[in-house]
This record gives C-alpha cells, sequence and structure tokens, in this order.
C-alpha cells in the first residue's frame, strides 16, 4: 500500500513538470530520450506492482485445481465464481469486515478530529508554554511504555477484548498532528485577522477559515488514517481474542498462517481443513478492494493540494 | 452548514461514549456472572462460539463455555500476556513447549487432587503410559490428549504412465532408486524427484537405518544428529543432488511448489503427504487425464527390511492455570467430556446423523457431518485413546481419494512401523530447551551437505557444534530418563 501512496506522491509532483514539458513543444534529443527511458521506466515500475495483483484475481476465479498445479497466470483457468460466493457467505469474513469497516471509519473521523484539535492551538505562535506542549507530545512519539505496561493499561481500562481498543488509543497521533500543525503555519496570519475584524472567534475561524483551507492536508491525513487503521493486524492481533471483533486483516494473516506448514505441523486435522489457495485469493481481493475505491476519491486533494493559494496580491 | 457539521461531530461523540459503555458493561457482566468457563484454545479458522460443537457440548455437559482463541502468530507471546496478567481462563489446550514452558514457571495447577476427586471418566480413558508425558517432579499438570493412533502419513509416490513407458519397476532400496531416477532423467528430461526443505528424511532416511529422531541402540537413546549412518545418508542424497536427480531448488522449495511442480508435470516422484493428496491428485488429472500414480513400497534397507518411523508423543495437553477462579468446575466439564457416549459424540456426532456403522467401520454423513464436526477436534479436551483411533479414521473416510491413499499408505507400513522412543517422554528441560534450535542447526546443514556446499567429510564438525550448543546435555538427560524409567 506505501508504495502505492508514494507512486501517487511522485505522480502529483509530477503533473506541473509534465505540463511545461507539453507547453514548451519537444524538447532536445536528449530530453526526449530521457522522456522515453522514463516513461518505459515507470510503465515497468507499475507493471511490477500490478501483475501480481492480476495474478490474484486470476487465481480467485480459477478452479482450485489449476491453481494447485501453478499453471495460473494472468487469466482465470477453469472459470468459477463459488470462491466469491463462499468468501461472502464465511461468517468470520463478514464478521471482520464489519469490525474493519467500524473501525475504519470511526477511528479516520474521531482521529482527523482530535489531531486536529490537537494541532490547531499548537500552530499558533502565541501559545503560552507551545515549546512544552509539543515536548509533551513529541515525547509519546519516541518513547512508550512497553508491550506489557501497555496491555496492562488496556486491561485497566477495560479496552482489552473490545472493538475500541482498536482506535480509542491512536485517536491524536503525532507524527499526523506535526504534519497538520505544520501546513496550519503555513497559512497567511492575515486571513485570521480579516476574520478577527470581521468578528469571528476562534472555533469560527477554525471551522470557517482554517479548515476549509486545509482540505488537502485533511484529506491526506484522513487517507492516512484510513489505511493505517485498515491495514492494522498488530493491536488485534494482542489485545483480541474473540473471533466476531477481529478486524479484517487479522483475519486474512491468520488464515494465510493456518495454511503453512510450519503451522500445519503435527496437526493432522488441521492440514484436513486448510482453506484452498482460489479461496485465500479472493477473501485477499476483497479486503483490499474497499481501500482502493477510496484512492480515486481522495485523487483530486492530492492534485488540487500544492496548487491552493490563499491569499490574493 | 457549520452547525450541522458540529452537530454530526457532538452524535458521533456520544455514541462513541455509548460505544465505549456498552462493551465494557458486558465484559463486566460476563465476568460477574460466573455462569460461563473460559476456555482458550489454539487458532482454527472458525469461530469458536458460534460453531455446532459449542452448543453440542453445552447441551450434553450442561455447561456453557465462552471459547477465546489463541492468535495463529506470535500465540507464544499473547499466551505470556494472558499469564502474566493474570487472566482468569479456566481451561487451557496447550502445544508442548508451551506447557511445558508455563507448568515450569508455575503458572499451571496441578491436577492429581482434582482428577482423583472428580475425574473417574479421565483416568479410564487415558492410559497410564501416558500420563508421564504430562508430569513434572511426580506432579500432574495437565491432560495430556492423545491423538489419532499410530498411522503412516507420507510416501514416495511415482507417475506410474511414465514407469510403464519407460518399463521401470518400482525400487526396492536407494541402489534401486538411483537406478530409476537416472532412467527417468535421462529419457524423460524432467525432475526425477522433488521435495521441499522441511521434509529431508522420509523413507530414503528409514533405508539407511535413520528413522526416527531418537533411536534406542542396545539399550542407549541415540539422537538422529549422531547416528552413524548418517554421513552415508547424506553422500547418497548428495550424488542425487549432484547428478540431477533431485531437485535442484529443493532447499527453498515450500510443500504448496513441490505439489505444483508434481501436478504439472515438471517431476515425476514425489513424497506425498495422504492429507494432500485430493489436491494433488485432482490437479494432477486436470492437467494430465492420462497421468496415473502410484505408491511406492517403503524402502528397504540392506537386509531388505523398511521402516517407517513414527511419533505418537503427545501434542495437546489441557492444562488448568492457577489463575483459574472454577477450577472444580473446569475439571468436571473436562470430565464430563469423556463420558464414553459424550466422547463418541464429540468425536463422529450421533450415529443416523453425522456417522453411520459399516462392517464395524465408522463412516460420515455427508454434508451433515462436515457441517457440523470439522472443527471438532478443536474442542477436544483429551480423548479415549481405546476408542478414538478408530472414531477418527471416520474424518478420512468423508473423501474417496483421500481414504484410498490414506488406506495404501497404511497398508505397506502395516508390520513396519517404529515408534520413536521419545515419544513417550515427560517434558526434559534440556530437550524443551533446545530441541527446535538444535533441529533447524542439523536442518541447515543437512541441505548444505546435500547440495556440496558443504562437503560430507566435515560432518563431524556440525555434529561438535551440535553437542556444543545443547546437543550433549539433550542427550544426556533423554538418557538419564531412558535408563531408570
Amino acid at each position: 500500500m506505501d508504495t502505492r501512496l508514494k507512486q501517487e506522491q511522485a505522480s502529483i509532483r509530477k503533473t506541473p513538470a509534465r505540463k511545461r514539458s507539453s507547453s514548451r513543444d519537444k524538447g532536445s534529443l536528449g530530453e526526449r530520450l530521457f522522456q522515453i527511458f522514463n516513461i518505459c521506466f515507470f510503465i515497468g515500475m507499475g507493471l511490477t506492482t500490478l501483475i501480481p495483483f492480476v495474478n490474484l484475481i486470476a487465481k480467485s476465479f480459477s478452479s482450485e485445481a489449476a491453481v494447485v498445479s501453478g499453471s495460473v497466470n494472468l487469466f482465470p483457468i477453469g472459470f468459477q465464481i463459488g470462491t466469491y460466493r463462499y468468501v461472502l457467505q464465511d461468517i468470520l469474513f463478514i464478521q471482520s469486515f464489519r469490525t474493519s469497516v467500524i473501525v475504519t471509519v470511526l477511528g479516520t473521523l474521531l482521529g482527523l478530529l482530535f489531531t486536529t484539535l490537537t494541532a490547531y492551538p499548537l500552530s499558533k505562535l502565541r501559545l503560552r508554554g507551545r515549546k512544552w506542549f509539543l515536548l509533551y507530545f513529541i515525547f509519546t512519539m519516541l518513547f512508550s511504555g512497553g508491550l506489557i505496561p501497555t496491555y496492562l493499561l488496556m486491561q485497566e481500562l477495560k479496552l482489552v477484548n473490545s472493538i475500541g481498543v482498536l482506535f480509542l488509543p491512536g485517536m491524536v497521533n503525532i507524527f499526523y498532528l506535526l504534519l497538520i500543525k505544520n501546513y496550519f503555519e503555513g497559512l497567511p496570519e492575515s486571513l485570521e485577522e480579516s476574520a478577527k475584524i470581521d468578528g469571528a472567534g476562534h472555533l469560527r475561524i477554525l471551522v470557517s477559515i482554517v479548515l476549509p483551507l486545509s482540505l488537502p492536508v485533511l484529506a491526506t491525513i484522513g487517507l492516512f488514517f484510513a489505511v493505517q487503521y485498515w491495514n492494522d493486524y498488530f493491536a488485534a492481533m494482542i489485545y483480541i481474542s474473540n473471533p466476531e471483533i477481529k478486524p479484517l486483516q487479522l483475519f486474512l494473516k491468520e488464515m494465510l498462517v493456518a495454511s503453512s506448514n510450519d503451522f500445519l505441523k503435527d496437526r493432522v486435522d488441521a492440514a484436513l481443513n486448510t482453506t484452498p489457495q482460489s479461496i485465500q485469493a479472493a477473501s485477499i481481493l476483497l479486503a483490499t478492494l474497499p481501500i482502493l475505491l477510496v484512492y480515486p476519491f481522495l485523487q483530486k486533494y492530492f492534485v488540487k493540494g500544492v496548487l491552493i493559494g490563499s491569499v490574493k496580491g | 452548514m457549520k452547525r450541522k457539521v458540529g452537530l454530526t461531530l457532538l452524535a458521533l461523540l456520544l455514541s462513541l461514549s455509548m460505544f465505549g459503555c456498552s462493551s465494557d458493561g458486558s465484559s463486566s457482566s460476563g465476568k460477574g456472572k460466573n455462569s460461563g468457563l473460559r476456555m482458550l484454545m489454539p487458532y482454527s479458522r472458525f469461530d469458536p462460539n458460534k460453531d455446532f460443537m459449542a452448543s453440542y457440548i453445552q447441551e450434553k455437559t450442561g455447561v456453557q463455555v465462552n471459547y477465546e482463541m489463541l492468535p495463529a502468530e506470535n500465540f507464544d507471546e499473547k499466551l505470556n500476556l494472558l499469564v502474566a496478567n493474570k487472566e482468569p481462563i479456566d481451561i487451557m489446550k496447550l502445544s508442548s513447549g508451551q506447557f511445558y514452558q508455563l507448568a515450569s514457571s508455575g503458572a499451571l495447577e496441578p491436577l492429581d487432587e482434582l482428577i482423583d476427586e472428580h475425574g473417574d471418566y479421565i483416568k479410564s480413558a487415558i492410559k497410564d503410559s501416558t500420563w508421564g508425558s504430562a508430569t513434572i517432579d511426580g506432579k500432574i499438570y495437565a491432560i495430556p490428549e492423545a491423538g489419532s493412533g499410530a498411522s503412516a502419513g507420507e510416501a514416495l509416490v511415482v507417475r506410474q504412465d511414465w514407469m510403464d513407458e519407460l518399463g521401470l519397476e518400482a525400487p526396492k532400496n536407494p541402489e534401486e532408486l538411483y537406478t530409476v531416477l537416472k532412467t527417468i532423467k535421462e529419457k524423460k528430461q524432467i525432475v526425477p524427484l522433488t521435495g521441499a526443505k522441511d521434509s529431508i528424511y522420509g523413507d530414503i532416511a528409514s533405508a539407511f537405518g535413520i528413522v526416527n529422531d531418537w533411536e534406542d541402540q542396545n539399550g542407549k537413546l541415540v539422537h538422529k544428529a549422531e547416528h552413524p549412518r548418517m554421513k552415508e545418508f547424506l553422500s547418497y542424497m548428495n550424488r542425487l543432488y549432484e547428478e540431477g536427480l533431485i531437485d535442484q531448488e529443493m532447499p527453498i522449495n515450500t510443500a504448496a511448489k513441490a505439489i505444483e511442480k508434481f501436478t504439472s508435470g515438471k517431476a515425476a516422484m514425489y513424497k506425498l503427504a495422504w492429507w494432500n493428496s485430493t489436491n494433488t491428485v485432482n490437479s494432477l488429472k486436470q492437467n494430465f487425464p492420462d497421468a496415473k500414480l502410484s505408491v511406492i513400497p517403503y524402502l528397504q534397507d540392506a537386509d531388505g527390511k523398511a521402516s517407517v518411523g513414527i511419533n505418537t508423543g503427545i501434542t495437546w495437553f489441557i492444562a488448568i492455570p492457577k489463575a483459574s477462579k472454577h477450577k472444580e468446575e473446569a475439571m468436571k466439564l473436562l470430565n464430563a467430556k469423556l463420558a464414553p457416549d459424550v466422547f463418541k459424540g464429540l468425536a463422529i456426532g450421533d450415529e443416523g446423523v453425522h456417522h453411520e456403522l459399516k462392517d464395524g467401520k465408522y463412516y460420515p454423513i455427508l454434508p451433515k457431518f462436515n457441517e457440523d464436526l470439522t472443527n471438532g477436534s478443536s474442542y477436544m479436551t483429551g480423548t479415549d485413546e481405546h476408542k478414538y483411533p478408530e472414531y477418527w479414521q471416520a474424518r478420512v473416510r468423508k473423501e474417496p481419494i483421500l481414504q484410498s491413499y490414506f488406506e495404501a499408505f497404511q497398508k505397506e507400513a502395516e508390520g513396519h512401523l517404529v515408534i520413536d522412543p521419545m515419544s513417550l517422554a515427560p517434558p526434559i528441560d534440556a530437550v524443551n530447551k533446545n530441541k527446535l534450535k538444535l533441529m533447524k542447526l542439523l536442518d541447515d546443514n543437512v541441505l548444505k551437505f546435500i547440495t556440496g556446499a558443504e562437503p560430507v567429510a566435515n560432518y563431524d564438525q556440525v555434529l561438535e557444534q551440535w553437542y556444543a550448543e545443547g546437543g550433549k546435555d539433550m542427550v544426556k538427560q533423554a538418557n538419564d530418563w531412558y535408563t531408570n524409567r
């Protein structure tokens, strides 16, 4: 997921450059060669990430016999959709899907809310003790209590084995907080002053002036949050043993691990019940699709982000 | 507009706080009611509280149990967290390593008195010899759950259509195997024998006398690593490898990869585990409708004797942790689950619904058997050792290919099974501490010798290292037990 993100960021950075070069007609021979090389290189890079995915799609639609003998490449062999029917009826998949959606939606909304509300005052130079507050937050980014003390804390907070443990502890993400804070600091002071002259209070300035101007960074951070929550399995692995509230990634991971040879050693009964590879492929695909679908909708904020200017003249 | 945003946020916060309360409430009420027992089981891919077996057990024993699972990975860390935190879990189903670790750190309740008081069925279900594996310093810390009995798991299978084409007979010993592989290599230009990196030994090693991890030689336990014929075996394998008779990628093959090569016609011979037979056979038939498979009888050593090594050691230990608040109820439940009729139900369901009796053998009734009992063995907490192997075979009979390979392997192995003498050993400190580490050390090096990365003459140095890294202790403590048993 991260590489895809980087590529997108790279493509954003490239956009203005491409526009410039096309308006300047064709460049010199060297420049054109470089362009051709560039295009080939990035197509190659794109394919290396795309092909495994296509292979996965092909496997999920192929018959198990074809998958086992490794003959499925880019196109399905022995087409069937029974795998999808199976996965969509699988109670474990449905439960995990529900958990992941709840965690991602609530986690992203709450994360954005609290991180923004913390970042805003910290972006104001006149805040008294700002440096100490910042240090206080950054400290937690660098040092933590360790796994067992954190577990005990969650236990005391009665969060163990509840869905809240998956998003409540991470509502304020310090790294994202710094990103948002820096963005806020980049907004011109004069905007705020002009709003003040019009009689706006702090909340009004934040909601009506600052946030609308910060949509690019909010969209980015929102996506970071969403991807982070959607992909997280570690917290669930540690804190959750009730299968009803295991998120999707943990479900997937466990499905794959449970089919591996190390796990099946000496467990004949488990070996008799392994998940067929085509069903594994379908589950992975269905679990990845939702978060993939989020990207196109947020794309426009990424592109706009760099271009937005707030103060004219 | 903005007010709406504010309202939504407020609503969100409210719903969140309610959410927190509700999850909080349910967990505390669960603890407060004391009605159900908590059982921790290893990972398996199903929801243990919604499975047919969960309600079946409640119906038969009248006890409500809340099941929890360890994760599929990092399970030891999670278990340690739960134990360090004194989670009041009442029953734990543990692997041998986990059991030993928890028992020796004092986290488990000694069960002798509880079993005497409440464990009549348990005592009659479990053989006296089995208890040793769960006894530490004279105290029983778990109910050992014996498996499905002694049976052969793997055998070499070969593409009989190619053997016929080349006029070859099934090889009887390593020398004949060499000739057969060489002929296949010359005539067919394919990989004669493929395999996975984690199943190196099998019946080729057995033909050199290396049958199990441990062997009794004149009343003394000898580990595979110190076996006098190890070098001979390695030289033989090295010869096969150098001449291209074993898959050159064997040291990196996973089991799935090896099956892939065999079923796509890139290899002629493969060591098949019967539980993989359905997949393998179906896939091969799809790619090569005319393909014929046959099982090669277990290879014989120089004296014409074949042997198949097996370990009948205990895989699961059912323990009651000290932190449990319902130890007696837990023991009563464990006992009730081993009452003869209840146990039979747990193993193969109800007669006429889940299974039927044909010529003295239990056959599953499909699809009901699969729907209800697929995950049955996860709920086992000890088995009736006199009956379970018989019941368990119903699981093999749910699919004709599976059944035919299972039965073919058992027929070939009949009279040749050699049980690892360490199968019934109690937990031995040096063995538990070093077993995995030493196994890895040995396997890594064995692969080096087979591929020729290291000359076989250097084996003695590896053995020295093996001794130095704990092998010496392990062999010594194993023998201390063996001579005084």
